[in-house]
């Protein structure tokens, strides 16, 4: 490039004169360039994003390597990874991190078990015709801190609806949330009640792509209906999997807001603790800085371990 | 192998008032080993009768019998007979090997190494051997309608049914796969039904042709009686390409009178003839004799608007003088060209050769004497 510009400014000027005119209309050219006269549009949203989100991210790493606590401003000469020790050899954190990751794997694939479900029966029976399939959706439209009061009504020990259940059976009252042992099934349980319809969704909108004669030819290839679906249908349903397993699997790892809706507090119900409470925990409540910064940090990896195997895939695909 | 019977079969869709009759009252023979081209033009309720055949649609009315047990009420599943999807319906997750060991895997009780045995035997039959791993989305479009075929062959069905399968394919392969489907079929002899809009593909596979409209069946007989002797104005216009010429008129006194032309009627034919009846006088393009020594026929003057040469023949357009402009009539000749744009031509009809029809009902009066001992050349005086 640079070559071809000298040889082009040697070639066609033959005075200094019209070499300055050359670099004036080259810097005109530049000006009116679509990159520069486009700028203000996506220049703002590209330095607002870069500060709030990559600057963040980029502060919160820092952070994470001090021992900053709360007092006065947090000193960077003396940075460490101690804070990624004391996490790992916490007792707590390790516990957060296992309950993470049984929610991370019973809610994902609970709730895209459910979903399929769901969606083979609606596909089966609306194959021609749409309609019901919003009032699957609907609890997805639910924000989680609603999601998480009606639930916790319904397991309240008193007068929740599901103990009345239990106790007209002749059972004697549980209380769902309190007993630890149960509790994280409970709250897998009432998220899985709110995701699986975006899962149905997703599955379903895979399910409608697909044309009919691929039913067809399985029907006059002589298989039943449900071995169609095993063997034909859901195999072309992969990437419509894939996707909803990574939303749902992210979802997991940050669920907060409905955790902390259910109690109204930094602490969730015992045996619910994750990684995304303990960090808040860490930080908002106890003031401990550098603590919560390296467990959001260690969180953001997780979270990129996900994506990334996804877009991998994607890129194989050929869809990036 | 079978014997394929469908007695008065109709199929009606109803939503709610409204009520449509896809197909109405069609009676069929496809004896064992037969090939049966059901042919006619979109909408006509060809697709719809061949899906019914195969158990994907109910039949309204009617029985459908296959070696004389009815069907109707067996399903898809249990009909043993394999398909040819217009868009092939390749499973897209399964390799080629995967395709065509399914419908084994699913309607037999053969054994994965039969399976494998038959798989290959077939492929290879086909020439698929080489694709056997690949995906179909890894394949072109021809490779595609072999493994679409090899699927439907592998399985030795009873009946074998093909819904446009050639439709899309580019001509040239068309062409080529045309002769190698017939070839097949003979090879297998296995009973078909072979479903297209494509009157060329009628006229040179079918042992029988059946031609619908509007979901009725219009005839029924080998391609060459169709050609010749069809039973009616649809089938003499829809089978042959370029179309039987048609020209609307009616019987006064001794002649057809049209608009441009009066074509005097021997005392025979006019005979059971009402005078006043309207008529349609029907005339292949071939069977035209222009600038020619005179024969028997009778002559008109026309002019050549356009001379379409394709080598082996002319596609000539002429019209008669006081005939309205896009009121033109075709003519096909041999070899090079005689004529050119803007002639003026004396054209020739042979009593032999011109078809009569009905006005009101369409329904054929008189077809081109013609017997069906020879080859048509030997028959044409």
């Amino acid at each position: 490039m640079a070559t071809h510009d000298t040889t082009e400014a040697t070639d066609s000027t033959t005075g200094p004169s019209k070499e300055v005119v050359t670099w004036k209309t080259k810097l005109r050219y530049f000006l009116n360039s679509d990159f520069v006269r486009s700028s203000p549009y996506w220049g703002i949203p590209f330095v607002l994003m870069g500060i709030a989100v990559y600057g963040g991210i980029g502060y919160n790493l820092a952070i994470s390597f001090t021992d900053y606590a709360g007092i006065g401003r947090p000193e960077f000469s003396n940075l460490s990874l101690e804070m990624y020790r004391t996490a790992l050899a916490d007792g707590s954190f390790r516990q957060a991190a296992f309950q993470n990751f049984v929610l991370l794997v019973g809610f994902t694939s609970v709730s895209l078990a459910l979903g399929l479900f769901l969606a083979v029966l609606l596909d089966y029976g609306i194959r021609y015709k749409e309609t019901i399939q919003t009032i699957y959706l609907l609890p997805m439209a639910l924000s989680f801190v609603v999601t998480a009061q009606v639930w916790l009504w319904m397991y309240s020990p008193g007068n929740g609806v599901l103990n009345v259940f239990v106790t007209a059976l002749g059972f004697g009252s549980i209380d769902w949330l309190g007993n630890p042992r149960i509790a994280l099934a409970a709250v897998i349980f009432a998220l899985v009640w709110q995701f699986s319809g975006y899962a149905m969704v997703v599955f379903l909108a895979g399910l409608q792509s697909l044309p009919s004669d691929q039913f067809e030819a399985a029907k006059v290839d002589g298989a039943s209906t449900a071995k169609t679906y095993i063997r034909i249908i859901i195999p072309q349903l992969k990437q419509a999997s894939v996707g909803a397993a990574v939303v749902l699997m992210l979802f997991a790892l940050k669920a907060f807001d409905f955790l902390y809706a259910i109690t109204g507090d930094y602490r969730p119900p015992n045996g619910t603790d994750i990684l995304a409470t303990l960090m808040v925990r860490e930080a908002f409540q106890y003031g401990q800085w550098a603590y919560g910064a390296a467990i959001a940090t260690m969180l953001l990896l997780l979270s990129l371990s996900v994506i990334a195997p996804y877009l991998v895939y994607q890129y194989r695909q050929g869809a990036l | 192998m079978a014997r394929l019977a469908l007695d008065d079969v109709t199929k009606e869709y109803r939503d709610g008032e409204m009520s449509v009759v896809a197909v109405e009252d069609v009676s069929l023979d496809v004896a064992d080993g037969e090939f049966l081209v059901l042919v006619g033009p979109s909408g006509c309720g060809k697709s719809t009768t061949l899906r019914m055949i195969a158990g994907l649609e109910t039949i309204t009315d009617g029985e459908i019998t296959l070696d004389d047990r009815s069907i109707n009420d067996v399903p898809a599943q249990e009909r043993d007979i394999a398909m040819v999807f217009q868009s092939y319906a390749l499973y897209p997750h399964k390799t080629v090997r995967g395709n065509m060991s399914f419908g084994l895997e699913e309607s037999t009780e053969l054994s994965d190494s039969d399976i494998a045995e038959t798989v290959e035997e077939t492929a290879g039959m086909m020439g698929i051997e080489d694709l056997l791993n690949r995906k179909p989305g890894e394949l072109s479009g021809g490779q595609q309608q072999r493994v679409a075929l090899g699927r439907a062959i592998v399985r030795d069905p009873d009946l074998f049914l093909m819904d446009e399968p050639l439709s899309n394919l580019d001509a040239k392969l068309r062409a080529e796969m045309r002769t190698e489907l017939q070839h097949l079929q003979e090879q297998l002899g296995v009973t078909s039904v072979y479903v297209t809009h494509d009157q060329t593909e009628a006229m040179t596979m079918g042992d029988q042709i059946a031609v619908l409209n509007e979901g009725t069946l219009q005839q029924t007989g080998t391609p060459l009686e169709c050609y010749h002797q069809p039973n009616n104005l649809f089938v003499a216009g829809f089978i042959g390409e370029p179309s039987m010429n048609f020209f609307d008129g009616s019987l006064e006194e001794n002649a057809l009178v049209t608009e441009s032309l009066a074509y005097s009627l021997s005392p025979d034919l006019r005979r059971d003839i009402e005078a006043g009846t309207d008529l349609v006088l029907g005339i292949r393009p071939e069977d035209v004799r222009i600038d020619e020594p005179r024969t028997d026929g009778q002559r008109f003057a026309a002019e050549v608007i356009v001379v379409e040469p394709m080598g082996n023949e002319n596609v000539i357009h002429l019209r008669f003088d006081d005939a309205m402009a896009g009121d033109e009539f075709i003519v096909t000749t041999e070899g090079v060209p005689t004529v050119s744009a803007g002639d003026r031509v004396d054209v020739e009809f042979s009593e032999a050769v011109v078809h009569l029809f009905d006005g009101d009902s369409g329904v054929a009066i008189k077809n081109r004497t013609l017997s069906f001992s020879g080859t048509p050349d030997e028959v044409i005086p």
